[in-house]
């Protein structure tokens, strides 16, 4: 494994200043109510009731049961944030060219 | 943007699951053994990105709000074929971890947003980068999510749930994101030219990487 780029450190510091807006955004959005043209779309042609829920996600809704909605927000796009970081960069360095002259 | 299952009929969320696979894989391919060491942790740290600012909802005044998508910024930053399998990445964690889009259709999900978003945008952006970047960013945010959004429209148009309205679906999310895609292209274009500034070294085509 190669050195870590000298940028890193302060992405990841970005990302964690993203993940506690998260909680804020999300209580500003209630405020105006949540509503996107796919569901406005599906209001306009009666499809909302065929909306099905298939399987069940361990953070459902981004939230964690038993837990606030801010702080269930909070530890979801932790969660979230560090799971697609470390899945990106597994594909990224799969993809990578030192994986290849290793083969 | 993100479609649950039961919105779209079976045999068009194989259809386009499937194509979504094909593209993902020929992107696979293309990009395979062509990222530098050094250059690998950009993929997930922009992945990362992406997924955190889609948790963002900014709320617009009159009862809606929006959510930054990033296609067309991941396309951007790490070309088209590393962009699609980035947000390949993101849309298929929050199926699968948040429950956001569903499981049935997650080909369907992917395909809008991390294939047809991308492409679309970053095909937009190097079309007009020679009249300037900060614009091309920003058109590329703006069409490629509408772009994304008329895609899932068609899908859900031809679907029995939407009871064949397909011209419906296309005006109201066609409309819709063209709107709502103000935010996506400005996020896009600043976040860009912040980072092409910064770090003029991240661009893809400061590596050599493979774009097109």
């Amino acid at each position: 494994m190669g050195r870590l780029p000298d940028w890193l450190p302060r992405a990841l510091a970005a990302l964690l200043v993203l993940t506690l807006l998260a909680p804020v955004f999300g209580w500003a959005a209630g405020q105006v109510g949540y509503a996107e043209p796919l569901e406005n779309a599906a209001e306009a042609t009666g499809a909302t009731d065929h909306a099905t829920a298939t399987g069940a996600a361990p953070f459902s809704d981004y939230g964690v049961s038993g837990l606030g909605g801010p702080t269930g927000t909070f530890l979801s796009a932790v969660v979230g944030t560090a799971l697609t970081l470390l899945l990106g960069a597994g594909i990224g360095r799969l993809l990578g060219a030192d994986a290849d002259d290793g083969r | 943007m993100h479609i649950p299952d039961g919105y779209i009929d079976l045999p068009i969320a194989l259809a386009v699951g499937a194509l979504a696979v094909a593209v993902l894989s020929l992107a696979a391919k293309r990009v395979n053994g062509e990222i530098p060491d050094s250059r690998a942790p950009l993929l997930g740290v922009v992945a990362a990105g992406v997924f955190a600012a889609q948790m963002l909802n900014w709320p617009i005044p009159g009862g809606t709000s929006a959510h930054f998508v990033g296609g067309a910024f991941a396309a951007i930053l790490l070309g088209p074929h590393l962009g699609a399998l980035c947000v390949a990445t993101v849309v298929a964690i929050q199926a699968l971890v948040f429950g956001d889009g569903g499981l049935v259709v997650l080909g369907a999900n992917v395909f809008n947003m991390a294939v047809v978003e991308v492409y679309v945008g970053y095909a937009i952006y190097r079309l007009l980068a020679p009249y300037g970047e900060f614009r091309a960013a920003f058109a590329a945010g703006w069409l490629g999510i509408t772009a994304g959004a008329l895609s899932a429209a068609v899908q859900l148009g031809l679907s029995s749930a939407f009871e064949y309205q397909l011209v419906t679906t296309l005006a109201i999310m066609g409309v819709g994101h063209l709107a709502l895609g103000l935010v996506e292209g400005a996020i896009t274009a600043f976040v860009y030219r912040y980072l092409a500034r910064a770090r003029p070294d991240l661009r893809p085509d400061a590596v050599g990487e493979v774009t097109a």
